[in-house]
């Protein structure tokens, strides 16, 4: 062949090789997620709740409200044990029952990534939510308010748990020094109490009633939640005019007349409730991860991993007021049969288990429908005549009182005076909100912790225990810009 | 054929690649000793005589990759080259981790490139090693520059083989083999597991009179048998040469139900179109067909108490509960969280297919004399099938006996069995054209110029994934035509890969004067699409010189044979990390049901993004010395050499605070490799009918991690055990100590009432973060391989070892308790007791114990990898030219300092993952194999 064409043959394939060398060439667009340069996809109704759903999807997540969670507002408390095998740790659910810890335990660096990660999640829905102009403009109010309503709410359990913490409001820039300094750097009590009421202030601003969330939007906030929340942020803050002030605008909601109903799935979302945590167990299942399994019986004939189990002294304390109705509903006993024809036999491993966990349909499964109530009716109430018998209004506080008793199916209170009142207000609270993941900071709040833990057994140091530790890691990083909690 | 002749010495690579025709394996034609016998290497886009090369490079002959009867070719180089250190598992289709020169690049891409016939591959899993002609590795970086954009972790050229001889020659050589543990460590007996934990609980639990023992890694392995045929054609005309080889490897291995199998088919040609155009084509095919079992079973054989059998009375299989009686019993109260590992087996039903295609074609065009035209265009295309079947009801029912007792109800809601069915393929292509020119001026100045331009397209895999519930209980119905699966779908995912492209730029020019110095420069420009906009692109440049001494008048036919210095200085760079952009986060875990019945889909930003994330570039110097001596019967060399990675990619894990939960990749910090290698081989004869030769290689590394770029770069927490312990820790304290170093409590003796005690380093009266210290790496200082080999008349031996020295392991098997596991015989039979303070172990307990030095353990060994012993016969019968028989013993004997299964612990080869930390007990293989080479 003629070397010629060999020659042009040659250069032939080397230029037709040249077109894949533009820049174009390595220009790649992603395939397996969604580049954030592509926001106008998004720039629409759904895109917008899509941001916010996102917010409540963080408190399914395990380190949200499974283990650690379980851990620290539960087991610590005198109204439950660690549960399982007496060799199972949990990996430190012993150190916490014995109030043992210390800033390297797991469960509060689980806690607290978890909580910033979910008020992330609200800082990147107020940020993009603007930025979504085609989308209808009352929705977006409307999920900025829900957004701030949720924030609220996760910095209140950081301030209940770890006293004043960070205040992260806006998204960070990596590398920028004032970011830094703003995410290391712990704010006092006072400070955070006053960024969830103005957070909250914005969104009574903005949330409708309940009865305006239907269908796909059951379960979301609504204008009595933050109210609610309102409420129980002035409680913890000793604001008695403003508890009863925002549980006064707490309207709409009424009591379940039958107790147990409300732990049902008949009873999920309810008139009683105010703000829950959904479960969906039915496939495509996303409940709030291995709640129930964690929590269900243990041992030959159970279903979970037996953790945080009733306590002897919660059981007694029901047993003291005559309160076989709360009790049955809170209290799953070895060796009895349930609502729903579950038999449970003798052979568990441990006496009680926490009934407020079970799933019917679901009781073993990673995914179960049960919900976490955090605000319901009957606590607006007790609220309500905690403040009033602070402020000396103790007649009007007794009535609120009994019409908790009274659903509950016990006799009316035999207290008076304001001292015997406030006893019997926070007896009825340890009752009427069992498993509810109250119990610990209400001790705390209240003073009643060393008393209370001592009559578990355990020793509440107090200086030291009325708050935990922040995780280790974080005091590492801060490098100096926060220091520990006193004690650890 | 001719007869053979076995003498060879360790750089031989007999092959002009490319421009002769006598292409060709070992064992070579007779030469005599006087006549020069070239000796050629593989450095990217071409070929050099080795003592033209300034570079440094390890050549791995034939017979030495195939002479390992193992799966995978690396690691049948495993001790054959210095400063190269492999990882293997014996896990059938596992890719064995290689390391050259130490390690570089933390996260971004640990494995070397392989080059297989100029087609960029991964790994090399469906390469039949007797196909490999030649396996090249480049260690230093004038040898690497020119694969730029991927070198950073060396690169490992391998042609393979194609026609040859006049005729068709046709070969056999097929093996059979058993296989069975190495090391096995011993675990507590029935009586032994009783009294401790008896012990550790403070109870009278267990009984001490155990009517049971169950030796659960009996129970759930077997013999492994394993055989391979392999069958090639192969050979040549004046215009075409031709190859064919097909092969097939089998395996049962020792977990119970493992079956692995291998088909390869290859086709190599070369035509000759013209008088300077040769047109090659390379294609080969491998099908595979995999039964996995899963390898818990051999961590849950390890903790499950040997008081439990593998079946109760009645049949049904045993479980981790206690009677009152103090013996196992299908009813009775939970002790541990331990599984039935035989049940484990028993419920698995998984099959996985995979079929590979690769190929090539090659066109090289003589243009004038002195100029060559290369194009060259390689593809891949794979494809992956598999299922694995869950009888989720039956596991139920088996992991609690009094369900079937009791006739337990399953939940209606529940599944009865879950088939995940999964289809995977991806494509990959690369075109490669080049110049090449070659010219001699004035007979002593010898030019060599390469000048070209690649294209590389790595297409994403594209994954189909379906999950089905309640299917039919028969595999042959699983997929019937006519059926709508709509409502059995649990699940169903579509994933089309990120792709990458790279365009690259290259080219090197070779000067030698007089035959005595050489110079060398090469440079690389390399587009990558993985960065963003700005930082796609990098350039690496390399020099290289050489001075041979020997050919100077004043050593010239002296002492020296051979005496060549060289040295150079490259930079090479590494672009494997994911895509680099922001995404948004969709998927379930953003999804919420709202009302418990609706689900709505979420979205959010969850991920850390560094738009500045580019190229991790490395520098090396090297220098090294070859030398031939004593008529070229000891040859050696030392290469001394000096690498930093300046910006080190790494995980960056944001401040806890920012509240994101997906670390994204950063430039973090700097690594430093220096090292020495050795290499040293002894090839004589005595009398024509024994020669021998010994060859050992020797390297030394040290690696340390010297800076770290940002002031506020976060923790990277690592190592971790799965039980809120970890073991590894990177921020600024870890300047100065090698990546991956384990950061532990020191544990320093027992208290009063036998629990383990640790130094309060930071003195402040307790034990907390403060007190943990660096404690070395799994990154062993030191590799050693020796290899023997004895000819005497037509018998051969061999014999090969290898051992690395200075790594450190953690046993994390033994340190992950909960409660009620089986413990290990040495710990049981001796721990510390108010009667037995002297113990080296602490009393019994059951708490997660902290991450401390207790567990910590030389991972130095020394393992003889192969020994192996044959015998030729020649012309046995007219058409059989040769035969020749061989028995082999691979991995037959370790020493090693380290008390669980194997102290080569790869991981996923993330320093900061659990590389070095044994937390399951897979164990090492030792296999026997007899088999037989004809060649007709």
């Amino acid at each position: 062949m003629n070397k010629k064409i060999i020659l042009l043959s040659a250069l032939a394939i080397f230029s037709f090789s040249n077109n894949s060398c533009s820049d174009d060439f390595v220009d790649v667009k992603p395939t397996e997620a969604i580049s954030a340069q592509d926001l106008t996809l998004f720039n629409n109704n759904e895109g917008a709740e899509s941001f916010v759903t996102a917010i409540y999807a963080k408190f399914l997540d395990w380190n949200m409200s499974t283990f650690a969670w379980i851990g620290v507002s539960s087991i610590t408390s005198d109204d439950a044990d660690k549960g399982s095998t007496p060799g199972d740790t949990g990996a430190d659910k012993d150190v916490l029952d014995a109030l043992n810890f210390n800033a390297t335990t797991p469960s509060f660096r689980d806690l607290f990534a978890a909580h910033y990660q979910g008020i992330n999640r609200c800082n990147q829905a107020l940020a993009y939510l603007p930025q979504l102009n085609n989308a209808d403009a009352g929705l977006r109010n409307r999920l900025a308010g829900e957004a701030r309503f949720l924030r609220a709410f996760m910095y209140f359990t950081l301030v209940r748990t770890y006293g004043g913490v960070p205040i992260v409001d806006r998204l960070s820039i990596p590398g920028n020094a004032e970011d830094r300094t703003m995410l290391l750097t712990r704010k006092s009590k006072e400070e955070v109490y006053a960024f969830i009421e103005a957070d909250l202030q914005a969104a009574i601003a903005a949330l409708p009633d309940k009865s305006a969330y239907t269908g796909a939007n059951v379960g979301r906030a609504s204008k009595g939640a933050a109210y609610a929340l309102l409420a129980k942020v002035s409680l913890y803050q000793k604001k008695w005019q403003k508890v009863i002030d925002n549980t006064n605008l707490v309207t709409g909601y009424s009591l379940t007349p039958d107790f147990a109903e409300i732990y049902k799935i008949s009873g999920e979302n309810n008139q009683e409730s105010i703000f829950e945590i959904q479960g969906k167990g039915e496939a495509p299942a996303k409940g709030i991860q291995q709640y129930s399994q964690v929590q269900g019986a243990t041992g030959a004939g159970g279903w979970g991993w037996g953790f945080n189990g009733p306590s002897q002294g919660l059981v007694d304390a029901f047993n003291a007021e005559g309160d076989t109705e709360r009790r049955n509903a809170t209290v799953i006993f070895r060796n009895s049969t349930l609502y729903d024809g579950r038999i449970v036999p003798s052979t568990v491993n441990n006496p009680y288990y926490n009934f407020k966990a079970y799933s019917s349909n679901y009781s073993g499964a990673d995914n179960s429908d049960v919900n976490i109530r955090y605000l319901r009716y009957a606590e607006v109430l007790l609220m309500k005549a905690e403040a009033l018998n602070e402020l000396g209004q103790t007649p009007q506080a007794i009535l609120l009182l009994n019409q908790i008793r009274d659903r509950a199916g016990i006799s009316p209170t035999t207290a008076t005076g304001q001292t015997d009142v406030r006893t019997a207000i926070w007896k009825e609270r340890r009752l009427e909100l069992a498993f509810e993941h109250d119990r610990w900071y209400d001790i705390v709040r209240t003073g009643q912790a060393q008393t209370a833990m001592a009559a578990d057994g355990k020793t509440f140091v107090v200086g030291k225990h009325e708050l935990f530790p922040l995780p280790q890691n974080f005091i590492d990083e801060a490098q100096g810009l926060s220091i520990q909690n006193p004690g650890y | 054929m001719k007869q053979t002749n076995l003498k060879y010495s360790c750089l031989i690579a007999v092959l002009y690649f490319g421009m002769n025709a006598n292409g060709q394996t070992t064992p070579q034609d007779t030469l005599p000793k006087e006549q020069k016998i070239e000796e050629v290497v593989m450095i990217g886009y071409g070929s050099r005589k080795a003592v033209d090369n300034t570079t440094s490079v390890s050549s791995i002959k034939a017979e030495e990759v195939s002479r390992t009867k193992v799966l995978n070719a690396s690691q049948a180089i495993q001790g054959k080259a210095a400063g190269v250190q492999v990882t293997a598992s014996d896990l059938p289709g596992s890719t064995p981790t290689v390391i050259i020169r130490g390690l570089g690049t933390a996260l971004s891409g640990r494995n070397p490139l392989y080059v297989v016939d100029g087609m960029f591959v991964d790994n090399i899993n469906n390469i039949n090693t007797n196909d490999i002609l030649t396996y090249d590795v480049l260690k230093d970086a004038s040898a690497l520059a020119i694969y730029g954009n991927r070198a950073a972790n060396g690169v490992i050229i391998i042609t393979t083989k194609s026609g040859r001889g006049k005729g068709i020659t046709v070969e056999y050589d097929g093996f059979v083999g058993v296989r069975n543990p190495l090391k096995k460590v011993k675990m507590a007996g029935s009586n032994l597991f009783a009294y401790y934990t008896n012990t550790a609980l403070g109870t009278t639990t267990f009984s001490q009179d155990q009517p049971v023992n169950t030796d659960w890694f009996d129970e759930i392995t077997r013999t492994g048998v394993y055989n391979q045929h392999n069958v090639s054609l192969s050979g040549a005309s004046e215009s075409a040469k031709y190859f064919l080889s097909l092969s097939n490897y089998d395996e049962k291995s020792i977990l119970n139900g493992t079956d692995y199998n291998r088909t390869t088919i290859r086709t190599n040609n070369e035509f000759k179109i013209a008088k300077g155009i040769t047109l090659s084509q390379n294609l080969s095919v491998a099908f595979n067909n995999t039964t996995p079992k899963p390898l818990g079973a051999f961590t849950t054989a390890y903790k499950q108490s040997p008081i439990v059998p593998v079946r109760y009375a009645n049949g049904l299989f045993g479980v981790r509960f206690v009677g009152d009686n103090g013996f196992a019993s299908p009813t009775g109260e939970a002790f541990n969280n331990v599984g039935n590992p035989v049940s484990q087996l028993y419920f698995d039903n998984e099959k996985q297919k995979s079929f590979t295609l690769q190929g090539g074609l090659k066109l090289d065009v003589n243009i004038m004399k002195e100029l060559k035209f290369t194009s060259q265009f390689s593809g891949e295309y794979n494809n992956f099938k598999s299922y694995n079947f869950v009888d989720s009801k039956a596991i139920w029912l088996a992991a609690d006996p009094t369900r079937v007792l009791n006739n337990t109800p399953y939940l209606a809601t529940d599944p009865i069995n879950l088939l995940t069915n999964t289809k995977n393929d991806y494509y990959n292509w690369i075109l490669t054209n080049y110049f090449t020119y070659n010219k001699k001026f004035a007979d002593i100045h010898d030019v060599e110029a390469t000048v070209g331009m690649e294209s590389s397209v790595k297409n994403g895999t594209d994954q189909l994934i379906t999950i089905r519930r309640n299917m039919i209980a028969n595999s042959n119905y699983w997929n019937l035509d006519g059926v709508n699966y709509k409502d059995q779908l649990d699940d169903l995912k579509s994933i089309n890969g990120n792709k990458n492209t790279t365009t690259s730029y290259f080219a090197r020019a070779q000067y030698k004067l007089m035959n005595k110095y050489l110079l060398t420069a090469t440079i690389r420009r390399d587009g990558s699409s993985q960065f963003a906009n700005g930082q796609k692109w990098g350039n690496f440049p390399s020099f290289g010189a050489g001075w041979v001494v020997s050919e100077e008048d004043f050593l010239k036919d002296g002492f020296f044979n051979l005496l060549k210095i060289r040295g150079g200085w490259g930079k090479i760079g590494n672009q494997n990390v994911p895509l680099n952009y922001l995404p948004f986060n969709t998927g379930t875990s953003y999804n919420y049901a709202f009302g418990g019945s609706v689900m709505s889909n979420g979205m959010t930003v969850d991920q850390v993004y560094d738009p500045n994330l580019s190229w991790e570039i490395t520098e090396e110097t090297s220098v090294g010395l070859d030398f031939e001596v004593l008529n070229r019967r000891l040859k050696g060399s030392v290469d001394l050499y000096d690498k930093v990675t300046t910006n080190i990619i790494l995980k960056s894990i944001p401040i806890i605070t920012e509240g994101i939960s997906n670390p994204g990749y950063a430039h973090l910090g700097e690594v430093t490799n220096k090292g020495v290698e050795v290499a040293l081989g002894w090839d004589d004869k005595i009398g024509e009918d024994f020669g021998y030769s010994i060859s050992a290689n020797y390297s030394f590394n040290k690696n340390e991690l010297s800076n770290i770029a940002q002031q506020n770069v976060n923790d990277i927490v690592g190592g971790g055990l799965g039980n809120g312990q970890d073991t590894k820790l990177l921020n600024e304290q870890s300047i100065g100590q090698p990546l991956g170093s384990f950061y532990l409590y020191e544990a320093n003796g027992m208290d009063a009432n036998g629990k383990l005690t640790y130094v309060d380093h930071n003195g402040n009266g307790t034990i907390d973060a403060g007190d943990r210290k660096y404690f070395g790496s799994y990154i062993p200082k030191s590799t050693l391989g020796i290899n023997l080999n004895l000819r005497y008349k037509s018998w051969d031996f061999s014999a090969n070892g290898y051992g690395t020295f200075g790594a450190k392991v953690y046993n994390g098997k033994k340190a992950q308790r909960f409660s009620g596991e089986n413990v290990e015989y040495s710990v049981a039979s001796d721990f510390w007791t108010p009667t037995n303070t002297g113990s080296a172990n602490p009393a019994p307990f059951n708490a997660v114990p902290l991450a401390s030095t207790y567990y910590l353990e030389s991972g130095d060994f020394f393992r003889i990898n192969n020994i192996s012993l044959g015998y030729t016969i020649n012309k046995a019968v007219t058409y059989i030219s040769s035969m020749r028989f061989y028995v082999s013993a691979i991995n037959p004997v370790v020493f090693q300092k380290f008390s669980g299964f194997s102290p080569e612990l790869n991981g996923n080869g993330d320093p900061y993952g659990s590389t070095g930390v044994e937390l399951d007990a897979y164990p090492t293989l030792r296999s026997f194999v007899f088999g037989v080479n004809v060649k007709f």
